[in-house]
């Protein structure tokens, strides 16, 4: 190989040198630098970004990065998944150089992730539902309610506008008190949990729900089951819906904060 | 239930290109210093507007430079509409689960309320004066100037520094509007 550098996929646990075949970005040989127990999944390139003007072959490379982590999951287990276009200077000696000297921030990392996954976990509810459920609980808007009934059509107007203000930030709190519940229900089930952000999308049937709540969490392989299980109640509440994908490479985890 | 792979695109983009482990500059490729971790493929992804509003190019080359001085912006109007009145302030946005005021300049035109961003050149709430109803918040809201701003189709809270200023140049302009077509804007207490 006497490319300039290597584009870095993943480290994983093993020592074996192996070939993971073109499987890499633009059908790239994707093999594998063990150093010790570690290894680094790399392609060889050279040292400039991945830069295109297209678009659709951005996605494609993002998409094609994506499937090379997923293979050498199925072939090591957990690995440590890399940002698209980290690309380390130099050849195979570079990136051995580079294990062996974030050896223990990295053998540590994998060491934690290990028998772990990355899950994602979004909660929609049907807005006029937690509405209905404000409604019916609050005293003071059942009352507020009842009023608006009795009185003229004027004063009527404005208690209505100021019922649907206490409604709105009612059903407000209510949603957050909801989405601390289901956190705490999470919690205790996964290694680490994170709110995670809210995304440019949303899945076709989700649409006009209110998403509650949106997390991902780090789960052992042996209590997703669990996990599934406190989801599926969630699921079963009127007006509630689970979005429950993964397993997932640690993407939102992994830290190597210091190293390189 | 059981977890699904079901993915989509943005999700394995916002995966690869803003999760992921990293590495120091010194190791990987780098331009003077900046680290080119996906820097030009995020760019046209997540497109280059958002990368420029968010700073995220800031002190970058001439080309994104002047693409940013391109961006400089003015509010579109309607044939004979005008702008009456200006003030910073904000609308709380009520999707998801995190709410959040977002920030603009609101101008009160002749015939419109509009939330304006100058970059990327946005309007991110209008609404025309003809039936608009604005309302003052409960005295819990009191502390952050809050309006209801009534209209037709639904009701927006806003946020004002100059609040009496706000209401003042709106009842104006819904009088000279209301003169004009006989329509009702109500401010009430």
């Amino acid at each position: 190989m006497q490319s300039e550098a290597r584009y870095l996929y993943s480290v994983a646990r093993t020592g074996q040198e192996a070939r993971l075949g073109s499987i890499g970005i633009q059908e790239n040989d994707v093999y594998i630098v063990p150093y010790k127990d570690i290894a680094a999944i790399v392609h060889a390139c050279e040292a400039k970004p991945y830069h295109t003007e297209d678009k659709k072959l951005a996605e494609d490379w993002v998409l094609e990065h994506s499937y090379v982590i997923d293979q050498a999951t199925k072939m090591f287990g957990t690995v440590l998944p890399f940002s698209f276009d980290v690309i380390i200077k130099g050849d195979d000696d570079a990136i051995v150089d580079w294990l062996c000297r974030d050896y223990e921030k990295l053998a540590g990392e994998l060491q934690r992730m290990q028998g772990t996954a990355e899950y994602s976990i979004q909660i929609y509810c049907d807005h006029a539902c937690l509405e209905t459920l404000v409604l019916t609980h609050n005293q003071e808007l059942v009352d507020l309610k009842s009023r608006i009934e009795k009185e003229p059509k004027g004063k009527a107007y404005l208690l209505k506008r100021n019922l649907d203000l206490k409604l709105k930030d009612l059903t407000f709190l209510e949603a957050g008190k909801l989405a601390d519940q289901f956190f705490s229900e999470i919690k205790p089930i996964a290694e680490e949990l994170k709110a995670a952000g809210k995304s440019s999308w949303t899945a076709d049937k989700y649409r006009d729900k209110k998403l509650l709540a949106a997390f991902c969490c780090r789960v052992s392989d042996g209590a997703v089951k669990k996990l599934g299980e406190v989801l599926e109640e969630i699921n079963n509440i009127e007006g509630f819906y689970v979005r429950f994908t993964g397993p997932w490479a640690p993407f939102s985890f992994v830290c190597l904060s210091g190293a390189g | 239930m059981n977890p699904e792979r079901e993915s989509c695109l943005v999700e394995v983009l916002d995966r690869l290109l803003n999760k992921g482990a990293v590495l120091n500059a010194d190791i990987i490729i780098s331009v003077a210093g900046i680290p080119l971790i996906g820097v030009t493929l995020k760019a046209m992804i997540a497109g280059m507007e958002t990368m420029l509003e968010y700073g995220i190019m800031e002190d970058w080359d001439k080309s994104s430079r002047e693409l940013y001085a391109s961006q400089e912006t003015h509010l579109p109007l309607l044939p004979g509409e005008q702008i009456l009145y200006k003030t910073f302030g904000y609308l709380r946005e009520d999707e998801g689960l995190i709410k959040c005021w977002v920030p603009g300049v609101w101008n009160i035109t002749s015939q419109r309320v509009i939330l304006w961003v100058k970059t990327p050149g946005k309007i991110l709430f209008e609404t025309p004066l003809e039936n608009l109803r604005v309302m003052r918040v409960p005295a819990s809201h009191e502390v952050r100037k809050e309006l209801e701003l009534i209209y037709p189709q639904g009701s927006s809270r806003i946020s004002l520094t100059e609040r009496n200023e706000f209401e003042q140049a709106l009842a104006e302009a819904a009088r000279s509007t209301a003169a004009r077509n006989e329509s009702e804007l109500v401010v009430t207490g």
